[in-house]
């Protein structure tokens, strides 16, 4: 393969996304959630979505997830095997299930056996690095019912990423935590992308949150209603009709105003 | 009587040796049908076994074919659960309420066909179980049990915890839950079957559900969990026969009061500890 043939080979493979949703509907009963909705994810991008209560966002998680079958379209992975971590946006579990933060990252590793809470020497300091990562080192030995929902959500974080994803997947994840904790959080979300090249798609409630985040911001209410640059898309007219509040002035802002970076 | 004595006989040697087997391997599984608050189910599987015995009977009185009753009890009871798992997954009722519509209506038609054999000694052993009874095919068909339980605890160990603190989140790592679910109301039902000659059908859930609530109450960690259940699972069970020898009393109740007894120092314990906080709980979201 020459130089030019090799470059364009490569130019190929950064060309074609790592995810790609066409013409996406699915319904439950007679409701559609989500119709005809079409995005591309590639390689390195961060995507933030928001759209309102009963939007489709949660559905589109799990149908990209194979939680539920497409009633029409077809969600496209770049090849069979590509490793997506989820992070939930509510976890509802037993409190009072005695379960440590360590282990409960150790069975969420994947393709790992676990046995009583042995944890075998490469894969502790896998867990350790990952927790440093997300400042919560200190929580290895913690039972997980004693957390507080930011560390919560954060463990959440570091079970995605053991899962060595080319893909993660953010269900509101600055939901239960409060504005400190949610700028910490997008700090190293940002972190580990620059760091990793990793793909995030994420949805968010919190426009400011997702104005800081995302390079790529989709509106969805049952379908894309824009989609692009946060500048572009973050303005009071595109939310206004995103959210169907079309006419009424957005709260703060004004029509055609972008969201301040 | 000493130790020494009480080991010197046959039936109490057996009846010990069956209660070492089966005491840890009810209580590791019973960790996960605690954690997944499926108690009443394995406890509605002990009582569907008089159905089972019931229909053996019928069976060998009918036809002339002596099946052994065990074998039947377990084919009922498999089936029984395996119908039970496929209801909690496809319709709408609530788990309690299958367990409860599947546990009265199964025990009622083993009474109905006991009555019409009119076999009602048949009961007693049932009911109340007996330990003594145990020989040595027993015990292989014990120790064959505790290898498959154990096997399946250890190979299956990181789906089955994941898939009890949250299903949602082991299916999007690729847990087939539904598979696991099946797999595992089968092991409680060969659990309940094989075990059903130590305690009958009233009081062996004590032994599956006492060993893990006990542990619960001093664990911090789902390690300790696991080991202080079958630790708990050995010493109630080897104690219980132990006392019931020596100071003339049945059996199968004072295996369940040696692990009420346990249970009751663990949470004196819990409380010496300051570790209040593991008797509140509840769901989090």
């Amino acid at each position: 393969m020459n130089v030019s043939a090799a470059d364009s080979f490569h130019d190929d493979i950064d060309r074609k996304p790592l995810l790609r949703i066409e013409r996406l509907g699915v319904r439950y009963g007679s409701h559609w959630a989500l119709r005809d909705f079409d995005l591309d994810v590639h390689r390195g991008d961060m995507v933030g979505i928001i759209g309102p209560n009963g939007g489709g966002k949660s559905t589109l998680f799990k149908a990209i997830l194979g939680l539920v079958a497409p009633t029409s379209g077809r969600v496209i992975k770049s090849s069979e095997a590509l490793r997506i971590g989820y992070v939930p946006q509510h976890l509802t579990y037993d409190t009072s299930f005695p379960i440590t933060v360590g282990e409960f990252l150790t069975v969420n590793h994947p393709g790992r056996f676990f046995w009583c809470g042995g944890v075998g020497r490469k894969q502790k300091r896998e867990i350790t690095d990952t927790l440093e990562r997300l400042h919560v080192a200190d929580l290895l030995g913690q039972r997980l019912g004693t957390l507080s929902g930011g560390q919560f959500q954060r463990i959440l974080v570091a079970a995605a990423l053991l899962q060595k994803p080319e893909l993660l997947l953010l269900d509101e994840p600055s939901a239960s935590v409060d504005r400190r904790g949610s700028d910490d959080l997008r700090d190293i979300l940002k972190e580990i992308h620059h760091a990793t090249s990793l793909s995030v798609l994420f949805v968010s409630h919190d426009l400011h949150f997702v104005s800081h985040l995302a390079k790529k911001v989709c509106c969805l209410n049952q379908t894309c209603c824009a989609e692009g640059a946060p500048e572009t898309v973050l303005t009071g007219h595109l939310l206004a009709q995103t959210y169907g509040t079309a006419g009424k002035p957005w709260p703060g802002l004004q029509p055609a105003e972008p969201l301040p970076r | 009587m000493n130790l020494s004595e009480i080991w010197s006989y046959e039936f109490i040697r057996y009846a010990l040796i069956s209660a070492c087997i089966l005491g840890p391997t009810c209580a590791l599984l019973g960790v996960y049908v605690t954690l997944r608050g499926m108690a009443f189910f394995s406890d509605s599987l002990a009582h569907s076994a008089v159905t089972g015995v019931a229909l053996g009977f019928l069976l060998e009185e009918k036809t002339g074919l002596a099946i052994d009753p065990m074998l039947i009890v377990l084919v009922f009871s498999v089936c029984l659960a395996s119908l039970m798992a496929w209801l909690f997954h496809r319709t709408t009722l609530r788990p309690d309420t299958v367990i409860a519509f599947s546990f009265t209506g199964s025990v009622a038609f083993g009474v109905i066909i006991i009555a019409w054999l009119q076999k009602y000694r048949l009961l007693d052993g049932i009911l109340f179980g007996s330990i003594y009874a145990n020989g040595p095919e027993d015990i292989v068909r014990q120790a064959i049990l505790a290898l498959v339980v154990c096997g399946f605890l250890f190979l299956q160990m990181r789906p089955l915890t994941l898939s009890t603190l949250n299903p949602e989140l082991a299916q999007t790592r690729g847990i087939r839950t539904g598979w696991l679910n099946y797999a595992f109301a089968i092991l409680i039902a060969a659990t309940v079957v094989v075990s059903l000659r130590m305690l009958g059908v009233l009081l062996l859930s004590a032994l599956i559900v006492i060993p893990p609530a006990a542990a619960k109450l001093v664990s911090n960690s789902f390690a300790a969990l696991m080991l202080v259940s079958a630790v708990i699972g050995l010493a109630a069970p080897f104690c219980g026969v132990v006392a019931s020898c020596q100071l003339d009393l049945p059996t199968g109740p004072t295996i369940v009061l040696a692990n009420v007894s346990l249970l009751i120092l663990c949470y004196a314990v819990s409380l010496f500890m300051g570790n209040r906080t593991l008797l509140r709980g509840g769901r989090k979201e």
